[in-house]
């Protein structure tokens, strides 16, 4: 089942973000798009565009940093890449995540208790 | 926090972001391009595909541009600027619409100012919530709020569950000799834990303490400046009072004016003699002040005291039973009532007063606004049709509001400053607490945020309008207009009740100005001295020199002077009468010869006291004709014997009864002493009769008889009797202005409703006429619906003044609040008005050429 975009995106893509730089290393902004698409196997397709007001906010907490490069065709394009405090900050939410699905995996494992 | 500044910086950096942001998604479109190019699309194909994966570009340059900035209050200020923008090009709006409020604002925050000072937070004094004044009552004698006897002190300071500290207050004043010049000192005389009862602390030196003898002082903060030039220095020199040396040991903090003339204050030592439970209900010249102990409230402490008393009456009926049977009480009331005294009903008056018009002026504005924006639906479409939300267009029909308020109030916050700095101008007993009010910050915000308040108020009725037509695809015409009407006559209504009141109140004073007091009040002049220490003769001389003196028709001298202060209320006694104890309650006067002739009030039976009445002769009185028809009816009071002050005295002579405290209430019985005779009271009164003012004559008088003695307080009677008015006076000028103000605005109000019905339905009056209705009943048709709400208004009035009448009729003389001639006669008055307002603009209407009208579609 197609998860809903709005519902998985919007709370994550700054999660998937850092992920994938950390994984990766610096990227440019179409290259994040691509890669996270990839990643989900096209089960999540966003709307590539949301990803530049996300790397804002991201840039603004201090958690990414960019730096203007080359890309292979050699065209001049920014890159970002994840800082000391981003990494910090994968952790703490890759933790979140991990603790709440845990909780939730509790719940949908139960089974129906005789009366 | 750190998004925080980044937004706040990133703010400056807008252009250059934007520009990288468009080089960014560039990039992007061309790199998704390649990709779907390399799987074999074609290039138009590609970079539609490009683009569509991408989503919106708009949206995503708006999604970033809210990533910076602070967007809400960008959009804000620039909300701001049109609703500015907006104003200024429809002047005459704006600027009744801000005249309005800053009128009602004005108002309404001149007369808290003055509410604040006098009764919610009284005389400015910080801690003063806990304190309660402690005032003695006979019922049944009908002496209500008397001062006490040390008794009462002694008690209150016994009940130590109710109270934390209590204080006893009496009133001094001295002659002060410095530097070879005489001058009076007003101030009282206080237990050590007075100012310990109002939470006060020195601001230099100390207080006083158990062990201080009477000859300290603390020094009022304003004595301290005037009269000290604020030397630090002054603690621990001396002063010399009535010819005493004073050890100055502290000075009080400026916020500290309790009672608001007083200068000075020191001990005050109660001999143990004053103390005792045989002295309740004598010397009754105390003034109690009481701290509740935390957690004590106003009604928990009145009912301590309550049943303290009950305690006492059960004993006293079963001895003497002399106080329970005048019904004696002590009662315990908050400081800020006993502060505003008389005060507090016109107080709460003209706050409701200016409360109405404001609301008035709220609910025109918002009928003008409502008007506007009909006329502003075009531009509301085509803003809904660009995708503004409705949300956003209500709050920018807020902005303009909160800015027609904001505007307003700072215009208000003037005028309240201005009608404060006028108040000095009002004199009336008391009327030295006026002194202290002042705009300070807090009433300063008070006005500014009531001015936006009220700017929220008017403006939710276009914005209520406006969701109201988004939500309905047709025009609610009759919705609209039931709101106006009900504002309309909520307005007419308002302004009713308060011509009503204005008219009683001029009424009263009417009646009241045509008192004849019983004296001649005319051509004398009246002034104060203390009394010299060792010179007996003083007041002989002194007369003696008036009475000789070119242009003095006659002098006397007095205590006290009729409509400056009251005399010593005391029981007396009639010899050979069978009640044991006080028969009642007389004023006690002491004069000189000539009282009588000087104030012109006949004698009606006797003779006057003469000077042959001196210290050794028998003491005598003269008693006025309240109490000879009183206690001596149909008998010659002359030859009977009546003791007040200090043993019997022999009644010589009747005179007339005079009005003494305020025109409209009855004086008491009086009786008259000579000083000669009953030498009292440390100061007394000159009256001279003369043709013009005798300040001059008077002031070099005394100085000749005893250069050490200080005159003040000059003034004509007519003078001070004009002073009672006062309050009445300055009443019927504000209730009048705020009268007039609020019957404009309603008038107004009701000429705009009605020319918006002819407005709107034009097309159907062209209609009726063509089919042949005549103008009278065009007229009729029209005029019906103003008149509907106008009447309604006058009905919701006369409601309103039955309900508040008998709150009303406390401030009445000789005027019933429910008047039915005053009532009539504003009734018609406005209906006629109310008439005028409806009729003009339907006038037009009659003479309506339905060929014009028809084809104007």
């Amino acid at each position: 089942m197609a998860t809903s975009k709005s519902d998985l995106v919007a709370g994550t893509l700054a999660l998937m973000i850092l992920k994938t730089l950390e994984t990766v290393g610096s990227l440019h902004g179409y290259a994040i798009a691509r890669r996270i698409e990839q990643i989900s196997d096209s089960q999540i397709a966003l709307n590539q565009g949301t990803i530049y007001p996300a790397l804002l906010r991201l840039e603004q907490e201090g958690w990414i940093s960019p730096k203007w490069g080359e890309s292979e065709t050699g065209r001049r394009v920014k890159f970002y890449a994840i800082t000391r405090t981003g990494k910090k900050q994968l952790r703490t939410e890759q933790g979140d995540w991990e603790r709440a699905a845990g909780i939730v995996a509790k719940f949908v494992t139960l089974s129906p208790t005789k009366a | 926090m750190r998004r925080f500044a980044a937004r706040l910086f990133s703010r400056f950096r807008r252009s250059r972001l934007e520009r990288e942001l468009a080089d960014e998604v560039a990039a992007h479109l061309e790199f998704a391009a390649a990709d779907h190019r390399a799987k074999g699309l074609s290039d138009e194909d590609a970079r539609a595909a490009a683009l569509r994966q991408f989503g919106g570009v708009t949206q995503t340059t708006e999604a970033f541009r809210d990533g910076y900035g602070f967007p809400a209050l960008e959009r804000a200020w620039r909300d701001l600027l049109f609703a500015w923008r907006l104003l200024r090009r429809q002047p005459l709006f704006a600027a009744s619409a801000i005249v309005t409020v800053a009128l009602g604002v004005g108002a309404n925050t001149a007369v808290v100012s003055v509410l604040q000072t006098v009764l919610l937070n009284p005389l400015g004094l910080r801690h003063a919530d806990r304190v309660v004044a402690v005032r003695t009552q006979f019922v049944k004698l009908q002496l209500l709020h008397g001062e006490t006897s040390g008794v009462e002190f002694r008690e209150v300071q016994s009940l130590t569950d109710a109270f934390s500290a209590a204080s006893a207050m009496e009133g001094r004043a001295w002659t002060w000799r410095a530097k070879d010049e005489a001058s009076r000192l007003v101030g009282q005389a206080v237990t050590p834990d007075f100012f310990r009862v109002f939470g006060e602390y020195p601001a230099s030196g100390r207080f006083f303490t158990p062990e201080d003898n009477e000859f300290c002082v603390v020094l009022s903060d304003e004595l301290w400046h005037t009269r000290f030039g604020a030397d630090p220095s002054a603690v621990g020199r001396t002063m010399t009072l009535d010819n005493s040396s004073f050890l100055i040991v502290g000075i009080a903090s400026p916020g500290f004016r309790f009672p608001t003339n007083a200068q000075l204050w020191t001990p005050l030592i109660l001999e143990p003699g004053r103390l005792l439970d045989s002295e309740r209900g004598r010397n009754r010249s105390l003034s109690v002040f009481a701290r509740r102990k935390d957690g004590v409230s106003e009604a928990q402490a009145g009912e301590r005291v309550r049943r303290y008393v009950d305690g006492l009456m059960l004993d006293d009926a079963a001895h003497s039973g002399e106080f329970s049977r005048n019904g004696y009480g002590i009662e315990i009331t908050n400081f800020g009532r006993y502060i505003a005294g008389d005060l507090r009903r016109p107080l709460l008056l003209l706050w409701g007063a200016a409360s109405i018009v404001l609301l008035t002026g709220c609910a025109n504005i918002a009928g003008l606004l409502l008007a506007r924006s009909s006329g502003r639906r075009r531009e509301m479409a085509i803003r809904i049709a660009v995708g503004a939300a409705s949300s956003q267009i209500v709050r920018q029909l807020l902005l303009e509001s909160l800015l027609i308020g904001a505007l307003g109030g700072v215009a208000g916050l003037v005028v309240a400053a201005v009608a404060l700095s006028l108040l000095t101008h009002l004199t009336f007993p008391d009327s030295g607490i006026l002194t202290l009010v002042s705009l300070d910050s807090r009433l300063l915000l008070y006005g500014f945020g009531l001015a936006l308040a009220s700017g929220l108020l008017f403006g939710m009725a276009p914005a209520i309008q406006l969701v109201r037509q988004s939500q309905s695809a047709q025009l609610n015409h009759s919705r609209n207009r039931w709101s106006r009407d009900l504002f309309v006559a909520a307005e007419v209504c308002g302004a009713f009740v308060l011509i009503v009141m204005t008219t009683l109140l001029l009424r009263s004073l009417w009646a009241i100005v045509k008192i004849d007091p019983g004296f001649d009040s005319q051509h004398v002049t009246t002034a104060f001295f203390l009394k010299p220490e060792n010179d007996p003769g003083f007041f002989d001389r002194l007369q003696s020199t008036l009475q000789a003196t070119p242009g003095v028709q006659s002098a006397a001298l007095a205590n006290p002077v009729p409509f400056a202060e009251s005399g010593v209320i005391a029981g007396f006694a009639v010899k050979n009468r069978q009640e044991q104890g006080a028969l009642g309650n007389a004023e006690g006067f002491q004069i000189t010869p000539g009282y009588f002739q000087t104030l012109r009030i006949p004698f009606l039976r006797g003779r006057d006291l003469a000077s042959s009445d001196t210290a050794t002769s028998p003491p005598v009185c003269v008693i006025d004709s309240r109490l000879a028809a009183q206690f001596f009816p149909g008998q010659d009071p002359v030859g009977q014997e009546i003791a007040m002050f200090n043993g019997w005295a022999r009644v010589v002579g009747v005179v007339a009864a005079v009005r003494r405290t305020s025109l409209e209430s009855d004086p008491r019985p009086a009786i008259y002493y000579s000083f000669a005779q009953i030498p009292f009271f440390p100061w007394a009164a000159v009256l001279v009769r003369s043709n013009n003012s005798a300040e001059t004559i008077i002031r070099a008088t005394v100085h000749d008889t005893n250069p050490a003695v200080p005159v003040y307080d000059v003034r004509s009677l007519e003078e001070r009797l004009g002073a009672t008015l006062g309050i009445r006076r300055a009443m019927i000028m504000l209730l009048s202005a705020f009268g007039a103000i609020s019957l404009l605005l309603a008038i107004v109000g009701l000429y705009g409703v009605t020319a918006q019905v002819v407005s709107e339905r034009t097309r159907e009056i062209g209609l009726r006429i063509a089919l042949g209705a005549r103008p009278t009943q065009i007229l009729l048709l029209l005029m019906r619906h103003g008149l509907r709400s106008g009447v309604f208004g006058l009905l919701l009035g006369l409601g309103a003044v039955v309900y508040t009448q008998r709150w009303l009729a406390g401030m009445l003389y000789n005027v019933s609040a429910l008047d039915p001639i005053t009532l009539g006669v504003v009734m018609s008055g406005v209906l006629m008005l109310v008439l005028m307002a409806v009729w003009l603009p339907t006038r037009r209407a009659a003479g309506i050429e339905p060929q014009q009208v028809l084809r104007h579609d």
